[in-house]
């Protein structure tokens, strides 16, 4: 299975310092050099605060992705223990946006800019800091321990557990 | 390349973390930071902690690094120029002992830093107004933010400072927090919340609005703002009616309780009820299980100190854990969390007008010829001085030039962006004689400055600074400055040493000795020691290795008062000064952005930070306040008061209750304390950010108002003296 990256809202403070984690992680220290307009701010992950709850919106790297169906370019593909958005395949024709149904996925301007001098626009997620940190740098920053990567194994050592408990906690009658 | 590695203590909020930086000392560039275990924060860090040092290398986005003197030469709306520090110095020295000789010694305040700077050029600072000058007119920003829990504190438990540690939080059985947002306040503080509540404790949040304290909590109580004395009477009422009070205690440790019970004795829940909108059970309940406890913790911030019943509602605070005897053990007692990063430490360094370091009172002819023999002055002045909140009155509303402050000398400060009714605040400046603005950045406040003394910042300099639990934590050099700056400490010897005080220091470290020997509560923290430790919690009374600080107050029922008892005192409600109208229908209440810090000069200037959040900031409202006046989210809209009026964008949410608005703090486009009234708390001092009357209303023409915020943005990027270029707003 796919690892992901679970939110706790009972411990969650809305805090977003995972979100600048996320920017730092993927544009690389030399931001803190650049003219404060030279990079992209632009977080892969959401923070969202309904009346009662507070959690960010993560990709849950899908075991069918939604948006790996509808993607007509063929940008999205499952990558080892991930679903991965292939930025330089990527039209932005916004099908992944409208198939994902956590709203994970984002359009975000890259930087580039497009022969017409308009700037280029792609699809955008979290893609569990594949390739710019050894792990997830949300999770690493989160100060009060909300979030987790739960990867397949841990999945599976979960599900055992449960199982476990299910048998012991006399779910199961005894004799019929 | 050569590294480094530096821990220092974090530069925001009172919580105090423990920052490690990598340095390349060759190019004077820092690496990497992030948090590592100190005492209150274990390995932890907020965004601040983690993101907020970008200011350091000065990427001028809001205002930009001051990094030479500029003097007035030609006298006030004369242009600013560069000059060397020798003419800068003179000039400053000059004017101070003009208007001195002139006005006497009461015509000039002093406004010190509870930021950056740390506890030694804070006590230099008090020393040059008192020994010096010859005035006790030296105060700080604790004046509008926590002085009522210092004043109503130090009135019935005898110490104005928490009295239990952060750690000890999570141990808590119940937690009643009231008027205080730890998620916004301090993230590392909230972490301890949420670990009480996995550990158990019983969560009684007190607040109008749904904070995320709020949402974890088991017993929410959404009172109506302004009405947390009705509150706190109504608590005690219950607590004495159901025989809950812990007689032993009130018996063995405390006095004038009669008298406390005939107030609260005539609040009763329904009456109470009706005040604060709560339902009698919800505040029977809240009574009951906060005095069902040995280990109940209050915790409180700025929704219960910035209004003008703070300093009562803090006393009674401080009675309610009295009568149900939860003080002097571990996990109990109350918790006054400080907002910046050094406002107890400018507490403890006498930077008030009545107190001189290690809160000995300047009324006192003893204190007053210890501290005179120790100066080499002959006598200090007799008279407790000017609170920095009435220095308009002293100036625009003082129509005796006699009695008129005609100079203001500010370090690290900004009040033109902090303070209430920033109109009034601006004319006031206009009118003062003198004014000297030292500090890291231009600020608003500078634009009025007569002189201008450029200092280094945190990570420029060494120091101690106090976290908001009475801990003493170095704060080391990271980076060397840059520029013809020099330290706070250096500065003001500098300027009083022109004025005929000479005053030479080789280090923080001999300030910081002078002032613990003349501190008793501090006597025993020697720079040795808090190296050791890594943090030092006052009183710290022996400087061997056995007294190792205190981490919590009135052990044993031991309160510091004259006669160790502590003091009941509450008092009847009052609604607040300014209250909702027909022209005026919303309430406004002040609140803080996560990311952002005081007037935002440190803050704005980071990129990541900036990027979170940005101008004009936002005003929350509530769904149904929303759609009668037809916004949606992110659309810029007009809020006005009697005073003022300001552009910034609507954010819907239904942790608002309806008729309640609230914005935050730290905008200079969306600057909310243009509208806010500098009513005052009559002890404190402390105004009333947390409740005044506005209007909302929407602006048809978006695309111009945007147009207007961005025009604004590089508007004050200029006066503040960035080269003009673009800025995405």
């Amino acid at each position: 299975m796919n690892s992901f990256i679970k939110a706790n809202p009972s411990r969650c403070i809305g805090c977003r310092t995972c979100l600048i984690s996320c920017v730092v992680a993927h544009e690389g220290r030399d931001l803190f050099e650049l003219g404060y307009d030279d990079y992209k701010f632009n977080p892969r992950l959401f923070m969202v605060k309904t009346s009662m709850v507070t959690a960010p919106v993560h990709c849950r790297h899908c075991e069918t992705p939604a948006c790996k169906s509808a993607c007509a370019s063929g940008a999205i593909s499952l990558e080892g223990e991930r679903v991965m958005v292939n930025a330089n395949k990527c039209i932005g024709c916004k099908n992944c946006v409208l198939a994902c149904p956590f709203g994970a996925m984002d359009i975000v301007e890259t930087g580039q800019v497009l022969p017409d001098g308009q700037p280029r626009r792609v699809a955008l997620k979290c893609d569990l800091c594949a390739g710019v940190a050894d792990s997830p740098a949300c999770v690493r920053v989160c100060l009060t321990d909300a979030l987790e990567l739960v990867t397949d194994q841990e999945l599976r050592d979960e599900i055992a557990d449960k199982r476990r408990a299910a048998v012991e906690g006399g779910y199961f009658p005894a004799s019929i | 390349m050569t590294t480094r590695q530096t821990q220092t203590t974090c530069c925001y909020c009172g919580a105090g973390c423990q920052l490690l930086f990598t340095t390349d000392i060759e190019a004077n560039k820092i690496l990497d930071v992030h948090p590592v275990k100190g005492r209150t924060n274990d390995d932890k860090a907020c965004l601040k902690g983690w993101f907020g040092w970008d200011f350091l290398n000065d990427p001028q986005i809001l205002t930009k690094r001051l990094r030479a003197p500029m003097i007035r030469k030609g006298g006030k709306h004369s242009p600013l120029e560069v000059v060397g520090w020798d003419e800068a110095i003179k000039f400053v020295a000059d004017n101070l002992a003009k208007i001195k000789a002139k006005w006497g010694p009461d015509s000039i305040m002093g406004a010190a830093s509870a930021r950056g700077p740390g506890n030694e050029p804070n006590y230099l600072m008090q020393k040059f107004m008192r020994a010096c000058v010859g005035t006790n007119n030296i105060d700080h920003c604790a004046r509008i933010c926590h002085a009522a829990s210092v004043a109503g504190s130090r009135q019935t438990i005898g110490e104005g400072a928490m009295s239990l540690s952060i750690p000890e939080i999570e141990d808590a059985q119940v937690i009643f927090n009231i008027g205080y947002n730890a998620a916004a306040s301090h993230p590392v503080v909230a972490r301890r919340i949420v670990k009480a509540r996995e550990k158990g404790a019983f969560i009684i949040c007190a607040d109008p609005r749904i904070t995320e304290t709020a949402r974890i909590s088991q017993l929410h109580l959404p009172l109506k703002g302004g009405t947390n004395l009705a509150l706190t009477n109504g608590l005690a009422y219950v607590i004495i009616d159901e025989g809950l009070e812990d007689k032993a205690f009130i018996e063995a440790h405390t006095k004038d309780y009669e008298a406390f019970k005939e107030i609260v004795l005539s609040y009763p829940p329904e009456k109470v009820s009706e005040i604060t909108g709560l339902r009698p059970d919800d505040i029977r309940l809240a009574a009951r299980r906060y005095a069902g406890s040995r280990s109940s913790v209050i915790l409180w911030g700025m929704g219960v100190t910035q209004f003008s019943q703070g300093v009562e509602v803090v006393k009674s605070l401080c009675s309610l854990a009295m009568l149900t005897g939860n003080f002097g053990r571990p996990s109990t007692g109350t918790g006054p969390v400080r907002g910046q990063n050094n406002v107890q430490g400018t507490c403890d360094m006498g930077v008030l007008p009545d107190v001189f370091p290690g809160y000995q009172s300047v009324a006192d002819p003893e204190m007053r010829a210890k501290f005179a023999k120790a100066w080499g002055v002959k006598a200090l002045p007799t008279e407790p001085g000017l609170q920095l909140t009435r220095v308009p009155e002293k100036v625009v509303h003082e129509k005796d030039p006699a009695k008129r402050i005609h100079a203001y000398y500010i370090f690290g400060e900004d009040p033109a962006q902090s303070d209430p009714d920033l109109a009034e605040l601006r004319e006031t400046l206009e009118a003062i004689d003198f004014v000297v603005v030292q500090d890291v950045f231009f600020n608003k406040t500078a634009l009025y400055a007569d002189a201008i003394l450029p200092a280094t910042s945190w990570g420029e300099h060494e120091g101690v600074y106090t976290s908001s639990d009475r801990g003493f934590q170095r704060i080391r050099k990271v980076v060397e400055p840059f520029g013809d700056i020099k330290d706070d400490w250096e500065i003001i010897c500098l300027i009083s040493t022109a004025m005929g005080y000479p005053m030479k220091y080789k280090n923080t470290e001999e300030i910081w000795n002078e002032m613990i020997n003349l501190s008793p509560k501090f006597a025993g923290a020697t720079y040795e020691k808090i190296e050791r430790q890594g943090s030092v919690q006052w009183p710290c009374f022996d400087k061997g290795p056995a007294d190792k600080g205190t981490m919590y107050l009135h052990k044993g029922g031991q309160f510091a008062t004259p006669d160790g008892r502590g003091i009941f005192k509450t008092s009847h409600y009052h609604p607040p000064t300014e209250v909702e109208n027909n022209e005026f229908p919303l309430t406004l209440c002040t609140v803080r952005e996560v990311g952002h810090y005081s007037a935002r000069t440190m803050t704005g200037n980071c990129r990541t930070l900036r990027n979170l959040e940005d101008e004009p900031g936002w005003v929350e409202m509530s769904p149904r306040d929303c759609q009668a006046l037809g916004l949606s989210a992110n659309e810029l809209v007009r809020i006005t008061s009697k005073r003022g009026s300001v552009i910034t964008r609507c954010l819907p949410t239904e942790r608002v209750r309806p008729g309640a608005v609230y914005m935050t703090y730290q905008w200079w486009i969306g600057a909310c304390n243009e509208l806010t009234i500098s009513s005052l708390d009559p002890t404190s001092r402390t105004p009333e950010y947390k409740y005044c009357a506005a209007k909302v209303e929407k602006i048809e023409d978006q695309a111009s108002a945007e147009k207007e915020v961005r025009r604004v943005y590089t508007d004050i990027r200029s006066s503040m003296g960035i080269a003009q270029e673009g800025l995405s707003a």
